[in-house]
């Protein structure tokens, strides 16, 4: 994982040869189907995944990943499970707080769906070089600065993370302990933070002095070095996305009716 | 570019000031005044300046003197990028920069800044993509784009690096780099806002030398600097203070004694030695000349007193925290990255307390990952560190930090207090000291470092160069047995790193330990008592700056892309011997002159004529010049004293 190249991981599987808008109209499928069709989509959509992640031999790399979102997932098991307004089964009394089906049921629905989400959108990075996504949306159109942002936010948490820990090295070399209570832990983060985002306004200042210089949006238009291939069968795969997002959309009218 | 090339014998071109720059300058600045937002004085008050077809225009000044202002201006960058009230003109050809559009500038300017990774894309995975970024741009075909990629890569001499990630380079490569995805752009205007300050001594003779190329093809150059190395390779210079120019000559008349002394500044230690032998206003940055002219006079120490002016301030640093006279050992260190690069190789070294060691390399020669393991930062994957004895294995850094105090390069790394000494209470208050230490501490490295009177200026409203001393007057404040710095003059002035060489000078003289890591030779020769040179995360020379900087070891020091400072290399050519700082040299000088008819021959490289016995610098499997690991630590030798002189500005 480099400042570069996100959290892309180079190889050659077949959703790596994938065309970067193929693999985000998949993504938006995806997405769309998991927050919007029944719960009981959701199992399908976990094996496909599991499976696409073995596949391309980045099973580990996803398994690892999935750190990121558990605090939340965790909160948000807990805050459901504990405080669901309107539930009435209660599963485990806990003093002035009960454990209910209701609640606990949201929660895994609601939790099972932000892993869903969250395991496509890291395949999509993981396979997907950002600069192949940038020359992509800009051959379909889209500005090449509302790009670059893009770009920039695909790039923005492996960078924060790499400043991070030198940030807290630099920390720990002035004494300042990481590990022990909650309370410590708390109090260690002001001089982690502060330096991370003081020191990323400085960055954004710079670069963008840096890509001015360098004639970032001086011209209309630009021309690309980088060439993104672009296999035949993709065309039918972006054609088979779209129908299956504008599907979910019907299906899921259809089903709030 | 070839790395090998130098400032002194860059391409035969044509000067600007012989040509037509005066009726046709690429660059015309007229009345330029710049005032920031919030800021009562100005940046820039009243600069008139005219940069010619291969004209090559060096900016020099004090930190703060309006060095990187100029530049912003120059390349067009304010007030359309930097928000600034400007008035007064800046012409680029024949457009107003100061309020022409990025598209009505693009490929007549081009700018560098001093640190690389803040001017990459940052979204190119290869070297070769990042050069190209300018080029798409531009909009240029692809072949075209391939055609120039190509021969940048080969003039700069980075050809090995294109399929590199740009974020994985060293700091010295990114620099050249950045250098390059200007030069690919063929801007007919080059503006440089202190290129080298991530270099090491081959990278800012590279640079030199590119810049000297690029004037040759009738570009107009524009550069801020601090290192005599290219102010001397100007046709003309200017030197800025407090927005104003203060002269505008040749560089040997600008950076005389007579134009810097009264602003606070130190002339170039060359341009000391011309004034000494007394040709500063023809060639004072031909070092020959310089040589064969002090062969030829006398007194020189006396001329050099009255050259130099007053002597620097010394700074006094009490220890307050009672620590045992604290040694380094380092035993076998081996540490590989993950993906196998071998950073260290088996590095045996025993610092004795109270010792000052530099440790100089090439960028990239595993520097900062040996001294990353004094305090723990880094593991090795073999060999054995001790701190006082005690093995770094296992403890954490927070508990290493009561006794190793660790600078880094990067201020931006740890600053995040509301104040300068709320900045400094931090690693104190981390230690868990009592209070009235604390506030002594505190006090003395706010004393040492000369910040005392920015005490409760928010660290983040200060220059590069002032949030440096911050964060090692933060380190300071801790009162370390053992002082590690990494890169500390790197951005600094002259009067900076005068200041940063007298806190080392004085913690030593304390009795603790410093190990530092520096590109700077001078500041290597003149502050620290034994020289480490690293190649390739081996060491390669150990010794004193009289052994490590001996005419007969600049063919290994060169072979590390360092040479001697430059009282070395005259002392070389008049066969004087080892004459590493300005001090040594003068007195091999009168010492040789006093001897009369031994007078020393200019190109002479007799090391043994004239001068002190052969220098015995360590070299692998040699014996060290002091303690071998975990062995009993050994004598100090004494630091270099005297009259000194530095890089302008």
């Amino acid at each position: 994982m480099g400042s570069t190249t996100g959290y892309f991981r180079p190889g050659d599987s077949w959703l790596h040869r994938r065309h970067p808008v193929t693999k985000l109209l998949g993504l938006a499928w995806i997405l769309t189907a998991t927050f919007l069709l029944p719960p009981g989509v959701l199992p399908l959509i976990t094996v496909g995944l599991i499976l696409l992640a073995l596949r391309c031999r980045l099973g580990r790399a996803v398994g690892a990943s999935l750190r990121i979102p558990a605090v939340l997932v965790a909160s948000i098991l807990v805050v459901n499970g504990l405080v669901f307004p309107g539930a009435t089964t209660v599963l485990i009394g806990l003093g002035p707080l009960a454990v209910t089906r209701e609640g606990l049921e949201f929660g895994i629905v609601s939790a099972s769906r932000i892993l869903v989400a969250f395991t496509a959108s890291i395949l999509f990075l993981l396979t997907t070089l950002p600069d192949d996504l940038l020359e992509a949306l800009v051959s379909r159109g889209v500005s090449h600065r509302v790009a670059f942002v893009v770009l920039s936010a695909a790039q923005m948490v492996p960078r924060l993370q790499t400043r991070a820990s030198t940030i807290l090295e630099a920390q720990q070399s002035r004494g300042l302990v990481t590990t022990g209570s909650a309370g410590q832990r708390a109090r260690a983060l002001v001089p982690l933070v502060g330096p991370l985002l003081l020191g990323s306004l400085i960055d954004v200042r710079e670069r963008t002095l840096a890509l001015e210089a360098r004639g970032f949006g001086a011209l209309p238009r630009r021309t690309a070095y980088r060439l993104v291939a672009d296999p035949p069968a993709d065309r039918w795969l972006r054609i088979a996305f779209l129908f299956g997002i504008v599907g979910v959309l019907v299906a899921a009218v259809g089903v709030g009716r | 570019m070839s790395t090998g090339s130098s400032s002194r014998d860059r391409v035969p071109r044509k000067s600007g000031s012989e040509g037509d720059s005066e009726s046709r300058p690429r660059l015309r600045i007229e009345g330029l005044r710049l005032r920031y937002p919030g800021q009562l004085a100005a940046a820039i008050d009243g600069v008139d300046l005219a940069v010619g077809s291969g004209e090559l225009v060096a900016v020099a000044g004090r930190n703060g003197a309006g060095k990187s202002s100029l530049a912003l201006a120059a390349a067009g960058l304010v007030p359309r990028v930097v928000q600034a009230a400007v008035g007064g003109s800046v012409w680029l050809g024949g457009v107003d920069a100061l309020r022409a559009s990025a598209a009505d500038l693009a490929g007549r300017v081009g700018i560098v800044f001093s640190i690389p990774a803040r001017q990459l894309s940052g979204s190119k995975p290869t070297v070769r993509e990042e050069l190209a970024f300018g080029l798409e741009n531009l909009a240029l075909p692809r072949d075209e784009m391939d055609a120039r990629i190509d021969r940048v890569l080969e003039r700069m001499g980075i050809g090995h690096l294109a399929g590199r990630d740009p974020f994985t380079l060293s700091g010295g490569e990114q620099q050249r780099v950045a250098v390059a995805s200007i030069v690919v752009m063929e801007p007919q205007t080059i503006v440089l806002d202190e290129p080298t300050a991530q270099l090491d001594p081959a990278g800012a003779q590279a640079v030199a030398a590119l810049l000297g190329e690029l004037a040759a093809e009738e570009r107009a150059v524009l550069y801020a600097e601090h290192r005599s190395t290219l102010l001397g390779a100007a046709d003309r210079c200017l030197v800025l203070d407090s927005g104003r120019v203060v002269a505008f000559d040749a560089p040997g008349q600008v950076l005389s004694s007579r134009i810097l002394v009264p602003l606070g500044l130190e002339p170039p230690t060359i341009v000391v030695l011309a004034e000494v032998a007394g040709i500063a206003d023809r060639g004072a940055f031909d070092e020959a000349a310089v040589a064969a002219a002090l062969a030829g006079s006398r007194r020189h120490r006396e001329r050099a007193s009255a050259v130099l002016g007053r002597p620097r301030p010394a700074v006094d640093w009490e220890p307050v925290r009672d620590h045992p006279p604290t040694a380094v050992e380092i035993a076998g260190l081996v540490h590989r990255y993950p993906g196998g690069i071998e950073a260290v190789r088996g590095v045996t070294l025993g610092i004795p307390p109270g010792q000052r060691v530099a440790i100089v390399g090439q960028n990239g020669s595993g520097k900062t990952t040996l001294v990353k393991h004094l305090n723990g930062l880094l593991r090795p994957d073999a060999g054995e560190v001790r701190i006082g004895g005690a093995s770094v294995g296992g403890r954490p850094v927070f508990e290493l930090a009561r006794t190793v105090g660790f600078v880094f390069q990067d201020p931006d790394d740890q600053l995040f207090n509301r104040t300068v000494e709320r900045e400094l209470r931090f690693g104190p208050a981390n230690l868990r000291l009592p209070a009235a230490t604390i506030d002594r501490l505190v006090e003395a490295a706010l004393e040492a470092t000369g910040l005392a009177p920015q005490r409760l200026a928010n660290p983040y409203d200060l220059g590069l160069s002032e949030r440096k001393l911050v964060a090692l007057a933060s380190v300071l404040a801790m009162d370390p047995a053992v002082l590690v710095l990494d890169e500390p003059t790197t951005g600094q002035d002259g009067p900076g790193v005068a200041r940063i060489g007298a806190i080392v000078d004085a913690v030593a003289a304390a009795g603790r330990t410093v190990v530092a890591i520096t590109h700077d030779m001078e500041f290597a020769a003149e502050h620290f008592e034994r020289i480490v040179v690293m190649r390739a995360g081996e060491v390669v020379l150990d010794g004193s700056p009289a052994e490590v900087f001996a005419p007969e070891r600049a063919p290994v020091l060169a072979s590390t892309g360092l040479e001697p400072p430059v009282a070395a290399r005259i002392g070389a050519r008049l066969g004087l011997g080892t004459t590493p700082t300005l001090a040594a040299l003068l007195a091999a000088l009168d010492g040789a002159a006093a001897g009369g008819d031994r007078a020393p021959v200019p190109g002479r490289t007799d090391a043994t004529a004239g001068s002190p016995p052969p220098a015995e610098a360590t070299v692998p499997g040699g014996t060290t010049p002091s303690a071998g690991p975990f062995g009993p630590p050994s004598g100090r030798s004494s630091p270099a004293s005297g009259p000194s002189a530095r890089d302008a500005s």
